[in-house]
């Protein structure tokens, strides 16, 4: 039998949302150096000699911002919605895989996490209607959200099903109860490595590791002896154990919740330098939307045209349906 | 910048829509190409400007799970798209289902057939299952055939996954006919056996050439279920009768299997009764009916590109197009009678106080 790859090697997370820190460092960073570019062009249309005032927000400010919102993900699912933990992580993945594709000065992290949430109930299927939504949500309106979902859609390249550590902890969990000597306070050791899993969330763990490396580190930062017996079972190497101190490290170092003094000073100056073609009332923005909607107009009236034509010329009932469905042809009227 | 906008823009220039063949409320169905190789697409537009909750369930699940699954028993989603306030779905060109080849008279199945049908259906339900995904809407109309004779697995607008054990989960699912008697007693909790049983009731109409289990309503479905395979006793399925929505349809005797299927094997007709086993617990796996020895006696199963075709292929139904639930086309009139109205909920949320049904239908009175 040829060798069947796993499951998760078969996923969209494995395929196309793995990188090293490396790549994801010089993705930021063409990222932010790209909306600064285009933004400080926008300025200059605007308001000649503007842009070189501006201070905009650097690659690292902008990880800041959207962790910050990362980090109040849980207490709106838990709380507010009285979500599950995959819906939670789920929305926090979808958070941060936007911000690999998009700048916060282009779409700011707040709506950008609420639809995250939004849409996450959705492919888990828990969805919550909007009106629900906005009424637990304050000063948010509809299009706040909906107008969001296909920017984020596409920023996932539509790729909805994630896979999450504390699934494969809680697979850990289970089996570890068949070893031998099984802690006393294994459920204290298992919602210790809970909590760890979730301060991963607000790091790039989960973009260089895979989930169940990152639940074996959970579990091996809160009790050594239990993972280190639980590899030895499963034949675990030595080459692992170094990456699970590497995940320790990671979560060690970024998964606190940043300064919020700091992040409210980002944020106040983000208000300064937001791409005014995303701003809605700003000049450049109200051009653009002439512009696009002039285009639709002109398809509109090319469409009718061609559909006037079309009638005129042929017969207005179509051709025979009975002869259309016998012959095998496709059905007339296009 | 904006690279997602710029790639989603590229994605849309592969593919060239040539014709549309369907249009309802929710989705637009085009026969398309792809620009550089000529390959024939179907692309399916949901129009999710018309829904009050944005993206609408069945196209999530739909694009969740076929960015997931590739098998060749599998519809193939190649690509995915927005334009403007429409989602598109670029699907593999399919031009028939296994419900048209059944409803031609003019074909005759041979034992082989049958078995080469069953062996696609379950493979591709395997690895669905492999995947910890229920389809949930498993149907001769949902299995589509290929040029080639491949069957595959389509419409996931109903499927999620069940990797949660002790998720509550709706029983409103699969149509009517195909559906287990646990989900018509109100079961929330359940797993691949609700498959399994649609799978069986597949197997039965391949051989029958008709539905077998054809209830009226699903009061009178239970009746039908009882009354061709017995009312169930307390040994053979314990606890049924504690399930939330259960009454007591009448006392059945069970009938023998051979009286119906007089032409079957008795392989065939040992693995029938196993796809038809009430205990969902007992009942047999994908895989396990894969290496049951039906598949492994004679007559081999056939190559699919030797299967039988449908000589209307491309008339009333010339795409993979999952909406034609409940459609009233003349030419399907037979199917109008149908139950198959079910209704695509939004539900299993604990929380949404208004939660939003929404029917899927294609209307090809146009046409």
């Amino acid at each position: 039998m040829v060798h069947e790859k796993s499951l998760y090697e078969a996923s969209s997370q494995y395929r196309h949302w793995r990188f090293s820190p490396a790549q994801l460092k010089t993705t930021r960073e063409k990222l932010n150096a790209g909306a600064i570019q285009v933004i400080s062009a926008a300025f200059e249309t605007e308001n000649p000699g503007s842009s070189s005032t501006v201070q905009f927000v650097t690659q690292q400010e902008e990880l800041s911002l959207v962790k910050l919102y990362a980090s109040k993900l849980p207490q709106l699912c838990f709380s507010s919605f009285k979500l599950p933990e995959h819906v939670c992580a789920t929305a926090v993945t979808y958070l941060k895989r936007f911000y690999l594709r998009n700048s916060v000065m282009d779409w700011h992290p707040k709506n950008v996490m609420l639809t995250s949430l939004f849409m996450a109930a959705k492919t888990n299927n828990t969805p919550i209607s909007i009106d629900y939504f906005l009424s637990i949500i304050p000063k948010t309106v509809q299009s706040d959200i909906l107008e969001l979902e296909f920017p984020i859609a596409q920023s996932l390249d539509f790729e909805f099903a994630i896979w999450h550590p504390h699934r494969a902890l809680w697979g850990i969990y289970l089996d570890v109860q068949v070893l031998e000597d099984v802690p006393m306070d294994l459920d204290r050791i298992y919602s210790e490595a809970v909590k760890l899993i979730r301060d991963s969330w607000l790091t790039d763990a989960e973009f260089i590791y895979t989930p169940s490396q990152i639940a074996l580190a959970a579990l091996h930062a809160v009790s050594p002896p239990l993972a280190l017996q639980w590899m030895r079972s499963k034949g675990g190497s030595e080459q692992l154990q170094a990456i699970l101190l590497q995940i320790q490290k990671i979560i060690k170092e970024e998964g606190t919740v940043p300064d919020v003094e700091e992040v409210r000073d980002i944020d106040r100056r983000l208000r300064t330098c937001r791409n005014p073609a995303k701003v809605a009332g700003s000049a450049i923005y109200q051009q653009k939307k002439a512009e696009e909607e002039r285009i639709a107009d002109e398809k509109r009236k090319l469409k009718a045209a061609a559909a006037k034509k079309a009638f005129e010329e042929a017969d207005p009932f179509g051709a025979d349906l009975r002869r259309e469905s016998s012959n095998g042809s496709t059905p007339p009227g296009k | 910048m904006d690279t997602s906008v710029k790639a989603n823009e590229e994605r849309e220039k592969k593919w060239a829509k040539i014709a549309k063949v369907g249009e309802g409320t929710y989705a637009v169905v085009y026969k398309a190409k792809e620009i550089t190789t000529g390959r024939q697409v179907a692309i399916k537009k949901i129009k999710i400007g018309q829904f009050k909750d944005g993206l609408d369930m069945s196209a999530i699940r739909e694009v969740t799970y076929l960015r997931e699954l590739h098998h060749p028993n599998v519809i193939e989603l190649l690509d995915v798209f927005s334009h403007k306030t429409n989602l598109n779905l670029v699907l593999e060109f399919l031009d028939a289902d296994l419900e048209l080849l059944i409803k031609d008279r003019s074909n005759v199945f041979l034992p082989a057939d049958i078995k080469s049908w069953m062996a696609m259906t379950l493979r591709g339900l395997e690895f669905c299952h492999r995947n910890w995904i229920l389809h949930r809407d498993l149907k001769p109309n949902n299995l589509l055939i290929a040029s080639d004779g491949q069957l595959k697995l389509a419409d996931f607008g109903l499927a999620r996954d069940f990797s949660d054990p002790g998720a509550r989960m709706t029983c409103q699912i699969i149509t009517r006919w195909y559906r287990p008697a646990e989900l018509l007693f109100g079961c929330r909790y359940y797993s691949s056996a609700v498959d399994i049983w649609s799978v069986g009731c597949i197997f039965a109409e391949l051989m029958l050439r008709t539905p077998y289990l054809p209830g009226e309503s699903d009061m009178d479905q239970v009746k039908t279920i009882f009354r061709a395979i017995g009312t169930p006793t307390e040994e053979e399925w314990p606890g049924h009768t504690k399930l939330p929505d259960y009454f007591a349809a009448g006392q059945f005797p069970r009938q023998p299997f051979r009286d119906l299927f007089t032409a079957a094997s008795a392989d065939a007709l040992n693995l029938l009764a196993k796809f038809f086993i009430y205990d969902p617990r007992k009942r047999i796996s994908a895989k396990e009916a894969l290496n049951h020895p039906y598949f492994f006696a004679l007559p081999y199963p056939t190559h699919p590109s030797k299967l039988p075709k449908s000589a209307n292929q491309l008339a009333p139904r010339p795409l993979p197009l999952e909406e034609l639930d409940g459609n009233t086309n003349g030419a399907l009139s037979a199917k109008a009678a149908e139950p198959n109205k079910l209704k695509r909920k939004s539900a299993e949320a604990p929380d949404g106080p208004d939660r939003r049904v929404v029917s899927r239908r294609l209307d090809f009175t146009a046409v």
